[in-house]
């Protein structure tokens, strides 16, 4: 024991007196709280940018009732449209803009409908709620003028509406917040493969590329024990990392106004917990695979290439959510990265994963790491990797 | 105390070590000498148990190679072919971490880092990361670390290799130290001058064979020659390098 806490201090002074290394970490660990600051912000700016809205109009003169009705809506500002509207748009000088028809006025007088048009660009993102309100506000006027004019000859504009449409939403604040948050789980596990990233390749490739391997072997201490006090301080580092990440997170979190975006941040004391307790067993497995992979590398710059291959792993959770919605189940639990990104996420969205699940998971983790430990022990035996520079 | 006994090795269709027997008795300086390719560094690698022998045993003070590996590597002391250190820890902490790997901890562990200070003069750079050493200092350190343990057998890998002369005097030197403590010393050199300058036993290899072995004055009646480096060209069969 005494020996495997001997190289695990080694690799981890080593290891930190490597800037590349820390840096790795440092950069690793803030990117993805940042990113989430930063995708928050720009939501929230857009919700902002949604009430508040600037109407260019072409053709005001053809229709002044309209153009003071929307003049008197909170948040609606009227401006001189562009000369070409459709170029304007589509160069995104503007977002959108409403085009009153020089028949408006005649049709209008006669009751019967009168045109304007609406030049939008569906693919650009940003504008999408904008024009939403817009469309929303034009119906207004269009129901509010109509019902007058049902009125005047005595109809109740009661009669015009067939359908009463309700929307109920089921999904919670919480569980709102939890899709936004789906990010968290694969940042959490990013940082966990990337701060262990150079002690593991360090103290293996880097190791063998030195010629340092040789000199440790002779020491009579068991090849286990020298392979366990390399993960051990591999497994720190990815842990620090994420500890890092989550810290960073939640300040972060806590910065934000998402109670403004409908969205009740409730992570408290009793989340944080369970998010390390879902997440720490991925700090046994990542530097565990991290290592076995390095010990086929001959330099700490191969072993480099082929972790930056592996990084990609804790990435395709995500990816294939965005395209394959998965429903949450309790099988994925244990399975490594998956059940990481599947536990967190229940955990952000309020629930609690069942304490079978967060066992079952912390037993798999345990034994792939003994699995890969075991295989780097072999390699580490062999001596077409002792000797093969 | 060091025997070999008809170690033998194949790299794919090339016998690297074929039939290599020799002792080395304690007390004694046993130089492998033979020029590149011979097969020492290949039979020092099966001595000191990182490489399996396709045959032939190895015993340390009696002890089974094989069988017993952790035993007898720890009454080992050896100087790889190539000794790399860690850029960025300092000379002591490389000592510190190989004498803890031995089992060697507090105060004992820190006065025999002072005693390879003073044997090996490593005074002005002890504290200091090793990554601007010179090839001198690398190679005192590397033999610092591999014999804090104080092991009764030492094998040292062709140790003066591209070194400069006072670094190589204070290996010399240490050899000397070593053998009138009673050790049994191994090293491995094509360099005729030392091996016939340090070594009370030379065993000559060329081609992955012992092919003579003896004192300086015993090769050269074998052989019938006056100088050693005739000697050396009769029974190898190639010129050796001068140093």
């Amino acid at each position: 024991m005494n020996k495997i806490l001997t190289v695990a201090r080694k690799e981890w002074i080593d290891g930190f007196r490597d800037r590349r290394a820390l840096y790795t970490l440092l950069i690793g660990s803030l990117f993805g709280p940042l990113m989430i600051g930063f995708m928050f912000s720009q939501i929230a700016s857009q919700q902002k940018g949604a009430q508040e809205i600037k109407v260019p109009v072409v053709g005001r003169e053809h229709a002044p009732i309209l153009v003071n009705w929307l003049t008197q809506q909170s948040g609606v500002e009227i401006v001189d449209g562009p000369a070409d509207p459709e170029g304007a748009v589509r160069e995104r000088k503007v977002d959108f803009v409403l085009v009153i028809d020089k028949e408006f006025a005649g049709k209008f007088r006669d009751s019967r409908p009168a045109p304007v048009q609406v030049v939008s660009d569906v693919t650009s993102q940003s504008t999408r709620s904008k024009v939403s309100r817009l469309n929303s506000l034009l119906n207004n006027f269009s129901f509010e003028t109509g019902s007058m004019r049902l009125m005047a000859r005595g109809v109740s504009p009661i009669v015009v509406s067939a359908l009463k449409v309700e929307q109920i939403e089921v999904a919670t604040s919480q569980q709102r917040a939890a899709m936004i948050f789906n990010f968290i789980p694969m940042f959490l596990v990013l940082a966990l493969f990337t701060a262990g990233m150079p002690i593991a390749s360090d103290s293996t490739a880097g190791e063998r590329e030195r010629g340092s391997l040789e000199p440790l072997l002779i020491i009579p201490i068991p090849r286990w024990q020298l392979v366990a006090g390399k993960w051990l301080a591999a497994s720190g580092a990815a842990l620090t990392g994420m500890l890092l990440t989550l810290a960073v997170t939640l300040i972060v979190l806590s910065r934000l106004a998402l109670e403004e975006l409908g969205i009740r941040n409730q992570i408290g004391a009793a989340q944080i917990v369970l998010i390390l307790a879902a997440v720490a067993p991925m700090a046994l497995v990542s530097p565990a695979l991290q290592m076995f992979v390095s010990c086929f590398a001959k330099s700490f710059k191969e072993a480099q290439s082929y972790l930056g291959l592996l990084i990609i792993l804790p990435t395709i959770p995500s990816i294939v959510t965005i395209f394959y919605p998965l429903t949450n189940r309790p099988w994925m639990h244990p399975i490594p990265v998956l059940g990481q990104y599947a536990m967190v996420t229940e955990i952000l969205g309020g629930k609690v994963p069942p304490p079978l699940s967060l066992i079952a998971a912390t037993v798999v983790a345990f034994i792939a790491t003994v699995i890969l430990l075991s295989l780097a022990t072999k390699l580490f035996s062999s001596e077409k990797i002792i000797f093969g520079r | 105390m060091i025997h070999a006994h008809n170690l033998q090795k194949q790299f794919g269709s090339v016998r690297a070590v074929d039939n290599v027997s020799f002792s080395a008795p304690d007390g004694a300086v046993t130089g492998l000498l033979g020029p590149n390719g011979a097969g020492k560094t290949t039979s020092l690698r099966m001595i000191y148990g990182l490489m399996r022998p396709g045959g032939g045993t190895v015993e340390i003070d009696g002890i089974d190679m094989a069988s017993r590996s952790l035993e007898a590597q720890a009454r080992i002391g050896v100087l790889p072919d190539i000794s790399g250190l860690y850029p960025r820890l300092t000379a002591r902490e490389h000592i510190r971490y190989f004498g803890n790997l031995q089992g060697i901890n507090g105060p004992d562990l820190e006065s025999r880092i002072g005693r390879w200070i003073e044997i090996l003069g490593l005074h002005d750079v002890i504290d200091r990361r090793v990554a601007g050493f010179s090839h001198g200092e690398r190679t005192k350190v590397a033999l610092a670390r591999a014999l804090v343990h104080n092991p009764q057998n030492i094998l040292l890998d062709e140790p003066t290799n591209g070194l400069d002369v006072m670094s190589t005097r204070a290996v010399r030197e240490l050899i000397r130290h070593l053998r009138a403590e009673g050790r049994c010393v191994v090293f491995s050199s094509h360099v005729m001058q030392e091996v016939s300058a340090l070594c009370d036993r030379i065993v000559v290899m060329g081609h992955g064979r012992v092919v003579a072995e003896g004192t300086a004055e015993e090769l050269l009646i074998q052989t019938g020659m006056t100088s050693l480096e005739d000697a050396f060209v009769q029974l190898v069969g190639v010129p050796v390098e001068a140093a």
